[in-house]
């Protein structure tokens, strides 16, 4: 059987759930990473020039520690999935990027995706990528409406259900699944890429720490696309970037509506974030109803400082709330 | 209508050359400064790149000196250019400016976007006193680059350092005062004669040096810290394919006849880099690839936490064409005496390189 490794960074925590799908309907074993180590990340920084941001750092670690796991490694180098709106370079460059800094690498099952250039140039990509496993037309075009599906429900489930994406895998994988903390004193929205809130190795487990200081945690996947754009389009109107509606559109709401505080988390150097949570920061100066911290994350970001900075958060928003009760009473 | 426009290397003369035909009011930002960078970086989010800073300090300079329309480049790219005018327009309103926002878009339709900007800003000028406008600036930026390459020929071997420089200044200011066709026509030969005449030393062989890398910090001298005319100090031959003219040229005119000038640099990337990556990413790659063989080295220049330069980056030392590349990343932090310890390093390298293949030769034969 051929076994096409996904490595567990970058947008396996989008698409995961599609991808297996697709791959098992056409007979392959899918091999995931492991969880991010530091080991992972030192080899994979080792092997790029310094400034590359860490995401890519950790995703050619994860790479590293497939090889000679498998036959085929997946990277799709995804242009776009929205009309007119555009993918940082990191993603459309990371097949190539990842074939020149790891030689050693099995082949690199590299597809292009980009709406903008018809439906006919995407089935025809999708087809080429199934001709690695099968000559059948229909066998592919099964596989891709099954992984479809998959990808739905994956989206279904975490919006209507408020899970995060690896509670979501976890259930649909039929894995023991994390419990999720029911006590509240406040409310707390990240936003950010799903690459960045769910690896626990980048984000230093905030999501668990939040959790454990009695705080609800909401995440840009829990709201529906439409709320997603909609937010969007009135902060910044049309979107640039593919995945603009994570950090932008989930900001502008959360801002709005339904949060205590709002953390975003970004990566040092992240071209698209630069500016993104940069308009996020603005609206949350001008509206001054929630509180917003912006929290910039690199490989030297000690555990320390992300506790420090995130006591002194929650310590504001009780102080405020408490303040409120007050004045009503 | 006072409008205002940030700078991009000698840009300025040609966009002046348009306003003073049209008619129009132009508000010309000092030309970059340390004032425009701290400007810029004061008021910009940290993370952004130097293009992001300098434009903003040339915008916010403008609008100090009352332009109340500011044409901001932008367009879908896949680089953070395309968000430019987003960012910019909140960070100068916040700043309290009150102005209107062009923004001219670098894809789609250029030419016809370029017009018709033209048309509006002009209070509706006749088509054939645009068109001539037109055409008048962009003889003017030939002219300029046309002499600019000689300079970069003579600075390498020049006796007294620093002559090709005294005269492309003065070329530029002519050029800028230039009015007519047969003016330019001459002020072009006459610096063009000038250059040639130069006193130069006609036994060195200069070592070329290829400039590479991201559009905006290879042609704006304040951001790569004049590093053409650095290398010429150090008596090397410096060679850019990017030229204002040259971009003017197939950007406007001919890639929408179908005519790619960098289809050649794109096949050449094929083997390392499939994509479009954004930017001047592909073409880096490309351009290393095709050099490798013609030039004796290559510094590629990029904006700090540039995306798509970052990719060429990683990939260009896997290319099997192999020539020595010093990547030299600008920024704020930028510090003239380091990059001219490393550029000295560099040009070293390339002459000792030099010698031992000429040894081989000699071996050889």
């Amino acid at each position: 059987m051929i076994k096409v490794g996904i490595p567990r960074a970058l947008l396996y925590y989008q698409y995961y759930p599609m991808w297996k799908t697709f791959f098992e309907e056409l007979g392959a074993e899918v091999v995931v990473s492991s969880p991010t180590t530091q080991t992972m990340l030192s080899s994979g920084s080792s092997r790029v020039v310094a400034d590359t941001c860490l995401p890519v750092k950790i995703f050619l670690g994860h790479v590293l520690s497939l090889v000679e796991k498998c036959d085929y490694i997946f990277i799709p180098a995804i242009r776009s999935v929205k009309r007119k709106a555009y993918n940082c370079s990191k993603f459309l460059g990371l097949p190539d990027m990842t074939k020149a800094v790891i030689p050693e690498s099995p082949p690199i099952l590299d597809i292009e995706i980009d709406i903008n250039k018809g439906k006919h140039r995407l089935y025809q990509a999708i087809y080429g990528l199934g001709r690695h496993f099968t000559w059948n037309p229909f066998r592919v075009r099964r596989a891709s409406l099954a992984a479809w599906q998959a990808h739905r429900k994956y989206r279904e489930l975490m919006s209507s259900q408020g899970l995060t994406p690896p509670q979501a895998i976890a259930r649909m994988t039929g894995e023991v699944e994390l419990k999720a903390s029911t006590s509240t004193q406040a409310t707390i929205a990240l936003i950010g890429h799903p690459y960045m809130l769910y690896d626990e190795h980048i984000s230093h487990c905030l999501i668990h720490r939040l959790e454990q200081a009695h705080n609800k945690v909401l995440t840009p996947e829990m709201l529906t696309t439409e709320e997603l754009e909609s937010a969007t389009a009135r902060l910044v109107g049309k979107a640039h970037w593919t995945y603009e509606d994570e950090v932008v559109g989930a900001g502008g709401h959360y801002l709005e509506t339904g949060a205590d505080g709002v953390i975003g988390l970004m990566t040092f150097g992240c071209g698209p974030d630069s500016q993104m949570m940069d308009m996020v920061r603005r609206r949350a100066t001008r509206l001054r109803v929630t509180t917003f911290m912006s929290l910039t994350l690199d490989e030297h970001t000690t555990e320390g400082g992300v506790v420090t900075r995130l006591e002194a958060f929650l310590d504001m928003i009780n102080r405020r709330k408490r303040r409120q009760v007050e004045v009503c009473v | 209508m006072r409008v205002g426009t940030s700078h991009l290397g000698n840009i300025s003369i040609m966009i002046k050359a348009w306003a003073q035909r049209l008619g129009g009011s132009l508000i010309l930002p000092p030309v970059n400064n340390q004032r425009t960078l701290s400007l810029g970086v004061k008021y910009s989010p940290e993370g952004l790149c130097l293009p992001f800073k300098l434009t903003l300090g040339n915008l916010i300079e403008a609008c100090e000196l009352g332009a109340d329309t500011l044409i901001i480049t932008g367009g879908d790219g896949i680089c953070r250019l395309g968000y430019y005018a987003k960012t910019q327009e909140q960070i100068l309103r916040e700043l309290g400016y009150n102005f209107e926002i062009i923004q001219l878009s670098l894809s789609g339709q250029k030419l016809f976007g370029l017009l018709k900007l033209m048309k509006r800003l002009s209070n509706n000028a006749s088509w054939f006193k645009i068109i001539s406008a037109l055409r008048f600036g962009i003889v003017k930026q030939f002219a300029i680059d046309k002499i600019e390459r000689v300079v970069q020929k003579v600075r390498a071997v020049e006796q007294i350092k620093g002559t090709a420089n005294r005269l492309y200044a003065k070329a530029i200011a002519a050029i800028d005062n230039a009015d007519n066709y047969n003016t330019l026509k001459r002020v072009q030969r006459d610096y063009i004669d000038q250059l040639n005449h130069v006193a130069k030393d006609t036994q060195a062989k200069p070592p070329i040096v290829g400039i590479i890398g991201e559009f905006y910090v290879t042609l704006e001298p304040f951001a790569n810290q004049n590093i053409e005319s650095e290398l010429g100090k150090l008596g090397v031959e410096v060679r850019r394919r990017t030229f204002i003219s040259t971009w003017t040229k197939f950007s406007f005119f001919f890639n929408s006849l179908g005519w790619d000038e960098k289809s050649k640099i794109h096949k050449a990337a094929l083997p390392y880099l499939k994509r479009d990556v954004g930017g001047d990413g592909w073409e880096t790659v490309g351009e290393k690839v095709l050099h490798a063989k013609e030039y004796d080295g290559l510094v590629h220049l990029a904006p700090f936490t540039c995306m798509p330069e970052i990719v060429a980056q990683n990939i260009m030392p896997s290319t099997k064409e192999n020539i020595p590349v010093l990547p030299i990343l600008c920024d704020e932090q930028m510090n003239r005496t380091g990059m001219l310890t490393r550029l000295e390093a560099f040009v070293d390298l390339l002459k000792s390189r030099r010698r031992a293949h000429n040894n081989n030769q000699h071996r050889g034969s």
